[in-house]
């Protein structure tokens, strides 16, 4: 049998240098092409979540394992299977970076210690920003990008990863009504055309939560609720409005 | 050259140019990395360090620079993290603690060598260069160009954001640490130059003037060891020309290049309009 993409065992995760867990007791499964939305109030401990799944956040009990293996701070060749979108990354309009070379970062660990990036690693640039609709701006300084642009961006390095897990961190926040529905799309897109596991955190709702196939809510550390959501009843509704 | 034999003015002049190559090189990692206690802390060992060296006969003040440096950024560097300490409780804990080490090393250091070898340690000194030093230098600069190079994708990875590069699976402990290293090394081969009070400078200004002008990280590793070699051959002849200490000159003259450079930034100019 396939072992689950995402597997968490009675987890408690807690800050350096804090007393009360940031996640207390959690078990849950995320199966392989699953889209799980994960909800709650600010520091209902979403982002922890996925710092752990990242192996960013040391755990204190339980285990987690991620493709099958022990996940840890040490992780760093398994994080190459895992894209992680962090919330509230903006870089200021000085940043010293062009688009084009942000997303091909993202497949720094991929391509390995002491090679470079070949035709083809450029070619998956190319091929994820046109995806996203950011194929335009690949020689623009990433810091004089718009907001929803700079997201995009990021998208498009997440999927030129080409990874097994898409980790999501408040993906459309501070964005505007429009921009928020566009990169929610193309998030689908992009989870449904490499067949990921997704998670996504928000703590409003909004078109990833209504099309997720489950969705978590977490209040203070706690998973308190895991329901079947509408991405489950209707992919194929789902896929056509992407069409 | 203005009445110095060549043989005197020819080790100094390559290794101003090598320092200001060196040290530009690794400012671009400073700046950007908000890196500047440290390397404060680095330059200020390095000069307590070869101040012990002239102290103690038998111990070379080039290594125990070296050991100094390296030192501190093993300690400050994870006690930084790990303690979250703020840039400038690294300086003001670190600062007066090596100066007071150099300063009181330079008084017990024997009277001979403390004219020669002390004063070219706090400010640098024409004279203080060999060509053994020039070597060294070139030496730490193939080796530099090499990993940066043989590294490149992964510090560019740590320079845009770190947290992202660890997230994306790039072990972003062995790269900073690396970072740390290098400049260490830098700091204390170089500390002869401008001395262990301008050393910073010279990392500093060129770097910075170069971050003024473009938005790609890629040229600004070009533009600033440019900018760098500039600096340290204005200052060079300043120095040569109206019989200025060579430390403090190439730093002016630095300090020249960065003004020159935020007048001339094209960032600025769209800022200010934006505003």
């Amino acid at each position: 049998m396939e072992c689950p993409p995402i597997a968490f065992d009675n987890v408690t995760a807690t800050y350096e240098g804090e007393r009360i867990p940031a996640l207390h007791g959690i078990s849950l499964t995320v199966l392989p092409c699953e889209l799980v939305g994960i909800i709650g109030p600010n520091g209902a401990g979403k982002t922890t979540l996925l710092e752990v799944v990242n192996g960013l956040l040391p755990i204190t009990t339980g285990t987690v394992r991620v493709l099958g293996e022990p996940v840890g701070p040490s992780s760093h060749g398994l994080r190459q299977q895992i894209a992680y979108l962090p919330q509230d990354l903006f870089f200021d309009p000085s940043t010293p970076f062009l688009a084009g070379d942000v997303v091909l970062m993202g497949r720094s660990a991929v391509i390995g210690v002491f090679r470079f990036p070949s035709k083809a690693d450029r070619a998956l640039v190319t091929e994820a920003m046109a995806a996203v609709g950011v194929a335009d701006l690949a020689a623009r300084p990433i810091g004089r990008l718009s907001g929803g642009q700079q997201r995009k961006v990021l998208l498009a390095r997440v999927l030129a990863k080409r990874p097994q897990i898409l980790l999501l961190d408040e993906p459309t926040a501070n964005l505007d009504p429009e921009s928020k529905d566009e990169l929610s799309h193309t998030v689908l897109q992009i989870h449904r055309e490499l067949s990921l596991a997704t998670l996504t955190v928000s703590h409003e709702a909004g078109p990833l939560l209504d099309w997720a196939d489950r969705v978590l809510t977490i209040e203070r550390g706690r998973l308190v609720s895991d329901t079947v959501g509408n991405g489950s009843v209707a992919p194929t509704a789902m896929h056509a409005q992407i069409g | 050259m203005f009445g110095i034999p060549v043989h005197i003015v020819l080790p100094t002049l390559f290794g101003s140019l090598l320092g200001g190559l060196l040290c530009s090189l690794m400012g671009v990692f400073v700046v950007r990395m908000n890196l500047s206690s440290l390397g404060f802390a680095m330059s200020h060992a390095a000069f307590a360090g070869a101040a012990l060296g002239l102290a103690v006969s038998g111990l070379d003040p080039l290594w125990m620079a070296i050991v100094f440096a390296v030192a501190i950024a093993a300690i400050l560097g994870p006690l930084s993290q790990v303690s979250r300490l703020e840039p400038n409780t690294i300086i003001g804990v670190s600062f007066p603690v090596m100066m007071a080490l150099g300063l009181i090393f330079i008084n017990l250091a024997p009277s001979a060598s403390v004219g020669s070898g002390a004063l070219s340690l706090l400010w640098g000194s024409v004279l203080g260069i060999t060509m053994n030093d020039v070597y060294k230098l070139g030496l730490l600069a193939v080796v530099m160009i090499a990993v940066l190079v043989l590294f490149g994708k992964e510090f560019l990875a740590i320079l845009l954001d770190r947290k992202l590069a660890a997230a994306s699976g790039v072990n972003t402990r062995v790269y900073y640490y690396l970072v740390l290293f290098l400049t260490a090394i830098t700091v204390a081969l170089a500390l002869r130059i401008t001395g262990g009070l301008l050393i910073y400078a010279l990392m500093i200004l060129p770097a910075s003037a170069a971050y003024q002008l473009v938005y790609d990280i890629k040229k600004i590793f070009v533009l600033a060891p440019i900018l760098g070699v500039l600096s340290a051959l204005g200052g060079f002849l300043l120095s040569l020309a109206a019989d200025l200490p060579i430390g403090a000159s190439i730093v002016l003259a630095a300090a020249a290049v960065f003004f020159a450079c935020v007048g001339l930034s094209p960032k600025r100019r769209r800022q200010q309009k934006a505003g």
